[in-house]
């Protein structure tokens, strides 16, 4: 068994070399857009653009089933999530809460399917959805060009804003988005952080997570970071770990959604759940659960 | 401070999980590199050379490139490129990846170090045992092997100390080990967040693991010390 | 009948000829040396006795069984040549002790392992281990070495260590007992005690092949000696004629060195 798999492993490898390494890059969010380009306008369901064509023929079989399907075959839809409060979090008895997570709930109650929870890297979350490892993203993700190309996203439901993190005792310096020039920045890499400080010109460093990115600040070894403001009103300011940071400018405002597999019939199941809980109430009472009432769109 | 005191017990307790998913993944890839380093020693040394050949190559391209990618290799690549998830997107099948991962990756470098230990037992030993009548696997079990395991044991000791360290690399996975535990705290979980002190708390945890080991396997040393 | 008879032994490594058409045979009880330079062949030629090597051509008859013929290549199993191996014991220069075994595990060892081959081993295992004890004890008393026999290698001196080597071949009785140049690793003050242990041995008869360099020891107790050169048996006879009445020029020429030094 073990040696198969080293065969295979060796001969993959070897496909993925002849082939320029397509594959590999899969995992960078950065590179995704402008690779996900042509298989997002052929409207075939495959697995992912690039690995079909880095390998033979034979691998794009098992995908003509619909996505929803293939979750209702296997009876659970599984969430990939990172631990990020008031989204997805959990209580102390370990549980998965929060507004995404009660929602995720309540949508595969829908469907007539288990939920799982599992968390994951952010940066690999294309590769996660593609790799089936997991069947959707529901995790206050900003629908950003990038992340509706490759993937297939929901309609929004909460808006973001992405806001600036400064040491509190300079607050007042940077009020407004020109006195942010000169700082340097940690921003999430492939973030919506990201996208404004790069397109503002600013200098910045890219961190694993949104909450390195605070870890930088506090540290002194960033002068200010960039996050999602449904974040920055949980983890900063009195109260919080993060007492003495505080948010000043929002660069933008910005709306979440949730991401399926490129050409999952899924997205669309999930606009009609997400006009049904609106209208019957149930999101808002959820929303209000956890605060963020006020941020969410309506259906 | 005071407040650490009050986040103490909860951030414990989750270190705790976290550390008990480092150990399990360090135990389990020592118990399958071990065995599976000696039958790639053996195929590398093989006089039947195609296995050779391919016992070599395998190994050039394990240590060859970063266990990091291999991770994601042997993670994604069933669900991507065959459009199989054999491992599952749950805790349970990450593990099971990150440890043929691991199990793999330490097995050739554990192989090399056989290699060297085997040869450097002396030929004669192996004459001496021939002309006494034994086969050759009485001869490997009763006269090299101890041998062996006496030269190297330094060696090995160095690398399973680098593997107590290395397991935390199987995060890029989303494998729940103690790092990922302590860094939870930065985002936010059990109502604690914001937190940076947990995940440099984590280095205790290694620190005093590796200090056991390098005590057993420091005794260890010392108790083939017996002979030369 | 002879217990030995080597028969046109031939052997080569590469491209080099290191036996070239061997034949000698050795009666029960004698003991024959081999003499000659440094890669004159003697030790391959020892080597191909014991099946570490495999000659090229050339027959091996021991007590009248054919151990070895090149006419007859069936590829022998791993369990024959060990059967076959037996008949011989083998004292290497550099002793190969087996440094985690103590002296008297060391001479134990083996016996117990053939030992667990037969049918009422595991009956009588406590029994057989017993008798193989007492067998290694006899062995190890005989070479002087009743006081170290809980000692490992490494704490034995190069003499007492050859002496352990020469009861572990002797445990398995062998018809024959090969020393390759048992003293050659040895210091000069310790060579004579093994050379005494040799002594006794061929006093009570024991079938020995000696490949060695002292002269003095080969001339007195041998009752054969072989003179190799180049991979030829040159000269062969009693240690009177070889020594002291040497047809060739180059076996004097050899001999002169070791007499005038």
């Amino acid at each position: 068994m073990k040696k198969l798999i080293a065969v295979m492993l060796a001969g993959v490898m070897t496909a993925a070399m002849v082939t320029g390494c397509g594959g590999n890059n899969d995992g960078t969010p950065a590179d995704a857009p402008a690779e996900t380009e042509a298989p997002a306008a052929d409207e075939a369901q495959t697995e992912e653009g690039e690995s079909t064509d880095a390998v033979s023929e034979e691998t794009e079989v098992a995908s003509e089933e619909s996505d929803m399907a293939y979750v209702k075959d296997k009876g659970t839809l599984v969430v990939g999530i990172t631990d990020f409060e008031p989204m997805d979090y959990k209580d102390e008895s370990g549980n998965w809460i929060g507004f995404d997570a009660d929602m995720a709930t309540a949508f595969a109650e829908s469907l007539g399917v288990a939920v799982e929870f599992v968390e994951i890297n952010w940066d690999s979350k294309i590769m996660e959805l593609d790799g089936k490892t997991i069947d959707c993203v529901w995790n206050g993700m900003t629908l950003t060009d990038e992340v509706k190309s490759s993937m297939e996203c929901s309609n929004a439901y909460c808006n973001n804003a992405q806001i600036v993190i400064v040491p509190a005792d300079k607050a007042e310096q940077y009020q407004d988005i020109d006195s942010l020039s000169g700082l340097n920045f940690a921003v999430e890499g492939g973030s919506a952080g990201e996208e404004q400080v790069s397109s503002l010109g600013l200098d910045f460093t890219e961190v694993t997570a949104q909450s390195d990115a605070l870890m930088e600040v506090a540290a002194g070894t960033s002068d200010a970071a960039v996050i999602d403001s449904l974040m920055a009103a949980a983890m900063v300011g009195e109260g919080t770990g993060y007492a003495n940071l505080t948010y000043t400018v929002g660069l933008n405002s910005e709306e979440y959604g949730v991401g399926f597999r490129k050409g999952s019939d899924l997205a669309a199941a999930l606009n009609e759940f997400f006009v049904s809980a609106y209208a019957d109430g149930s999101m808002e009472t959820i929303a209000e659960t956890y605060g963020v009432q006020a941020a969410i769109i309506a259906q | 401070m005071e407040l650490i005191l009050e986040q103490m017990p909860i951030v414990i307790q989750s270190l705790n999980v976290g550390f008990l998913q480092t150990l399990k993944l360090f135990f389990v890839t020592l118990l399958g590199a071990v065995p599976l380093g000696l039958i790639i020693a053996f195929g590398s040394m093989s006089r039947f050379r195609p296995l050779g050949y391919l016992t070599k190559v395998v190994v050039w391209i394990i240590r060859g490139t970063p266990l990091m990618i291999q991770l994601l290799i042997i993670y994604y690549f069933p669900g991507l490129v065959f459009g199989k998830p054999i491992w599952g997107g749950g805790e349970a099948g990450r593990f099971v990846a990150a440890s043929v991962s691991f199990i793999f990756n330490y097995a050739c470098y554990f192989s090399e170090i056989y290699r060297g230990g085997i040869q450097s037992v002396p030929v004669g030993q192996e004459e001496a045992g021939l002309v006494l009548g034994m086969t050759r696997s009485q001869i490997f079990f009763k006269i090299t092997l101890l041998q062996m395991i006496k030269r190297i044991v330094p060696p090995m000791s160095n690398e399973i100390i680098t593997l107590v360290k290395d397991t935390s690399l199987a995060r890029i996975i989303a494998l729940q080990e103690i790092i990922w535990a302590g860094q939870a705290f930065m985002k936010g979980s059990q109502g604690i967040s914001g937190a940076i002190w947990p995940m440099f708390f984590t280095a205790i945890y290694y620190l005093i693991f590796s200090g056991v080991l390098t005590v057993l396997l420091g005794r260890l040393e010392k108790k083939l010390d017996y002979f030369r | 009948m002879a217990i030995l008879e080597v028969e046109h032994i031939c052997k080569s490594f590469e491209k080099t000829e290191v036996l070239k058409d061997i034949s000698f045979s050795l009666e029960e009880g004698q003991v024959l040396s081999i003499i000659g330079s440094s890669g004159s062949g003697k030790t391959t030629l020892l080597r191909c006795l014991n099946f570490l090597e495999r000659p090229d051509s050339g027959v091996i008859r021991v007590c009248g069984e054919t151990l070895y013929d090149s006419r007859n290549p069936s590829p022998m199993q791993e369990s024959e040549i060990r059967k076959k191996r037996l008949h011989f014991g083998l004292v290497f220069q550099s002793f190969n002790l087996f440094p985690q075994y103590t002296a008297l595990e060391n001479v134990m060892l083996a016996k117990e392992l053939l030992a667990r081959e037969q049918p009422d081993y595991k009956a009588r295992k406590k029994e057989i281990q017993g008798e193989i004890r007492t067998l290694a004890e006899e062995f190890l008393r005989q070479m002087g070495l009743s006081d170290r026999m809980g000692s490992y290698p490494h704490q034995l001196s190069g003499g007492q260590c050859q002496r352990v080597a020469i009861a572990r071949a002797l445990a398995l009785k062998p018809d024959i007992l090969c020393f390759d140049e048992p003293t050659s690793a040895l210091d000069p003050e310790l060579t004579g005690e093994v050379l005494r242990v040799m002594k006794e041995l061929a006093d009570q008869k024991t079938t020995m092949i000696i490949v060695t360099h002292e002269m003095a020891f080969a001339r007195d107790v041998a009752s054969h000696v072989i003179f190799m050169d180049d991979g030829y048996i040159l000269e062969q006879g009693t240690p009177k004629q070889v020594f002291e009445h040497s047809h060739e020029e180059r076996t004097r020429q050899f001999l002169s060195r070791f007499t005038q030094g």
